[in-house]
């Protein structure tokens, strides 16, 4: 009997986890393959892979910033999703939050404020630059009925790019050029700029972007589950004209969701540069919106997802890089794996719809 | 200064080219009703198994068949997909881009390992008989690689198969209303199907220009955004193809230029050149050229009697 007390929404919610699930255990068996056929040695692989990602107090802290960062675009991800909005520009929200944080940090007036605002005010100043970047997109949706995916996409190209003008030119943030081989790079961020360490301890990195994360996890949690805001962002995704009719201001909702899906990816570039990288160069982002987006993709929604994706990744990509210096295996691997989880999890709606019994 | 327009015109049309090719294949598609985001994956895939055959094989036109077939491998998945799985065309298309970018980076460290850059077999150009001396014409239109002439003419192919034949009134009755296509006994996830493939197979033919024909080696990630420039052009020209291959003509000439302008004396800085492309398709996107009217049911997958 006890089989049958599983109520059937508790089953669609375990074969809604489920196909994640699936999808991450056969990529990464995949994954496995591939370092077998690449004539690598596997145990040495895992080892190398382990070591990175978990070894010491230094892994475990750079996997978790880099899980902060790619929580915070995923989490932005979801929100503008919930609008039925697919924000594929996270990249280029991090490099502009990037640009802005460097920009304010170097620029002695704010570097020297005191109560902490020396750090607060860039990652502000990042954020407002990632809620502008994607708040072009929204407009450009509400006013000429552009794709969100394609506009996000291609202003992501124009912030890549502005990032590389930026570091190449000494009127804007490359450093004074003293000799030839100066690097195209801007100059590093005071200390008084960097965001503190969580631990105290020197041996981990661990910031307090970790913080600052989790709250701004709950708050998305309960803007979208508790609020009115996210249950008009929920109407304006499910049925546009009927939201509209019902007098919501349908645009305003659509451009404020892709603001804010901007902003959490300024606030993810602005923290990645005030507390690990400490400054700009050509780059930057590294990726890492492309890794948000596919966290806010599996999460389905769900923010306790979202975390636990990002941790994911953030180790995923911890322990891929350990795998590329210690025993030869393509950092790139770890981008397989994110292909095929995303293309599997995709693939299977209908699928899982079926199973579910329709909807 | 005439011989620089002509050296500009060669370059335009050299850099316009793969655009050209995967543009006018997605047009295709996108008249069927399916997106694929993926171009730029099936082109960079292209790119890599197309230098990777003519490596091996020493005969780069046996990579441009490699490059074809791998790049249609791909787009028959996206396909089944699109087409069957009724799956996110968007979704899927970034999966597969990110999927294409490991994959390749990753088979090209296998296999090139400390060999990078190594160069390969390329297309020789072809100097049209009789027409390459031209004053003029002759630097600007007939010095180009062989693969631009076969490309141009299946782009017009491809032209007059979408306006003057049964196929390309399937396709846009499927793009525009499968449901009134389907009951009038067109089979839309066949023909939806056989778009998709035409797109990867003209993907192909855009990747193998870009390794074989133009670079002559492969890099990682070496298509570089050109797959989504390929799209926006698609969007650019309305869904029209000769607007389509316009657009790309135009963002050919914009990347041409950051090597004209210095050459000319010109300082514009280098990064801005490079955002040229990106921000004309933003423009393009934006409607700047009218309001454009996409195929009724595109990205919408089809499903008999819902």
């Amino acid at each position: 009997m006890t089989a049958l007390a599983f109520s059937l929404p508790d089953r669609r919610r375990l074969l809604g986890m489920a196909v994640p699930f699936v999808a991450v255990v056969g990529s990464m068996i995949v994954g496995l393959l591939l370092i077998a056929a690449s004539g690598k040695d596997v145990p040495d692989a895992i080892e190398a892979f382990m070591d990175g990602a978990f070894g010491n107090a230094f892994a475990i802290g750079a996997s978790i910033n880099r899980a902060v960062a790619l929580s915070l675009v995923g989490l932005g991800f979801i929100l503008a999703f919930r609008a039925n909005l697919t924000n594929v520009g996270g990249e280029g929200q991090i490099a502009v939050g990037g640009i802005a944080a460097t920009a304010l940090g170097l620029w002695p007036p704010i570097a020297n404020l005191p109560l902490g605002l020396a750090v607060i005010v860039p990652l502000l100043g990042g954020t407002l630059a990632g809620a502008f970047w994607g708040g072009i997109a929204g407009v450009m949706k509400v006013r000429f009925g552009t794709n969100e995916v394609i506009s996000t996409l291609l202003l992501g190209f124009v912030a890549l790019l502005l990032v590389y003008w930026c570091v190449q030119s000494t009127a804007l943030l490359r450093q004074p050029q003293t000799s030839s081989a100066t690097l195209p790079e801007s100059l590093s961020i005071a200390d008084s700029v960097k965001l503190p360490s969580l631990t105290g301890n020197s041996e981990s990195p661990l910031h307090i972007g970790l913080v600052i994360c989790l709250l701004l996890a709950v708050i998305t949690a309960i803007v979208l589950q508790r609020s009115t805001f996210g249950l008009r962002l929920r109407a304006i995704g499910l049925n546009e004209l009927a939201a509209r009719r019902a007098g919501m201001p349908g645009g305003i909702l659509l451009v404020v969701a892709l603001a804010m899906a901007g902003a959490f990816g300024g606030l993810a570039g602005a923290i990645m540069l005030q507390g690990e990288q400490y400054y700009l160069k050509t780059g930057f982002s590294s990726g890492y919106g492309f890794d948000g987006l596919v966290v806010g993709l599996l999460s389905r929604g769900s923010t306790v997802g979202v975390l636990v994706g990002a941790l994911f990744f953030g180790f995923l990509r911890s322990g891929g890089i350990s795998m590329e210096i210690m025993a030869g295996v393509p950092a790139a691997l770890t981008l397989v794996i994110q292909g095929l989880i995303v293309i599997a999890v995709a693939g299977s709606v209908i699928l899982v719809e079926k199973l579910q019994g329709g909807r | 200064m005439e011989e620089m327009l002509a050296v500009f015109i060669a370059s335009t049309l050299r850099l316009a080219m793969p655009l050209m090719l995967a543009a006018s294949g997605e047009l295709v598609s996108e008249r069927a009703g399916v997106l694929n985001l993926s171009l730029e994956g099936m082109m960079l895939t292209a790119a890599f198994f197309g230098a990777l055959g003519s490596w091996a094989s020493g005969n780069p036109y046996l990579g441009v068949a490699c490059a074809i077939l791998a790049s249609v491998m791909v787009s028959a998945v996206q396909a089944w997909l699109s087409v069957n799985l009724r799956a996110n065309q968007l979704v899927v298309g970034i999966g597969f881009n990110i999927l294409a970018l490991g994959a390749t980076t990753l088979l090209y460290r296998i296999i090139f390992g400390g060999l990078s850059r190594e160069e390969i077999p390329g297309l020789p150009k072809l100097a049209v008989p009789g027409l390459s001396d031209l004053p003029f014409a002759g630097t600007a239109f007939f010095q180009q690689s062989v693969i631009v002439y076969v490309g141009l003419a299946l782009i017009v192919l491809i032209w007059a198969m979408l306006n003057h034949t049964s196929f390309g009134l399937a396709v846009r009755a499927v793009g525009d209303e499968p449901r009134s296509a389907d009951k009038a006994g067109i089979p839309v996830a066949a023909t939806r199907w056989q778009a998709v493939l035409i797109t990867g197979f003209m993907a192909g033919f855009a990747g193998a220009f870009i390794s074989i024909a133009d670079i002559h080696t492969f890099t990682e990630n070496m298509t570089n955004g050109a797959g989504y420039l390929a799209l926006a052009a698609v969007i650019f020209g309305g869904w029209n193809i000769g607007r389509t291959v316009a657009a790309c003509l135009l963002f050919g000439a914009a990347t041409a230029l950051q090597f004209q302008l210095p050459a000319m004396g010109i300082n514009v800085p280098t990064a801005f050149l490079l955002m040229l492309p990106y921000l004309l398709a933003l423009l393009a996107v934006a409607g700047v050229v009218g309001r454009l009217e996409p195929p009724t049911s595109l990205t919408l997958p089809f499903q008999r009697g819902k």
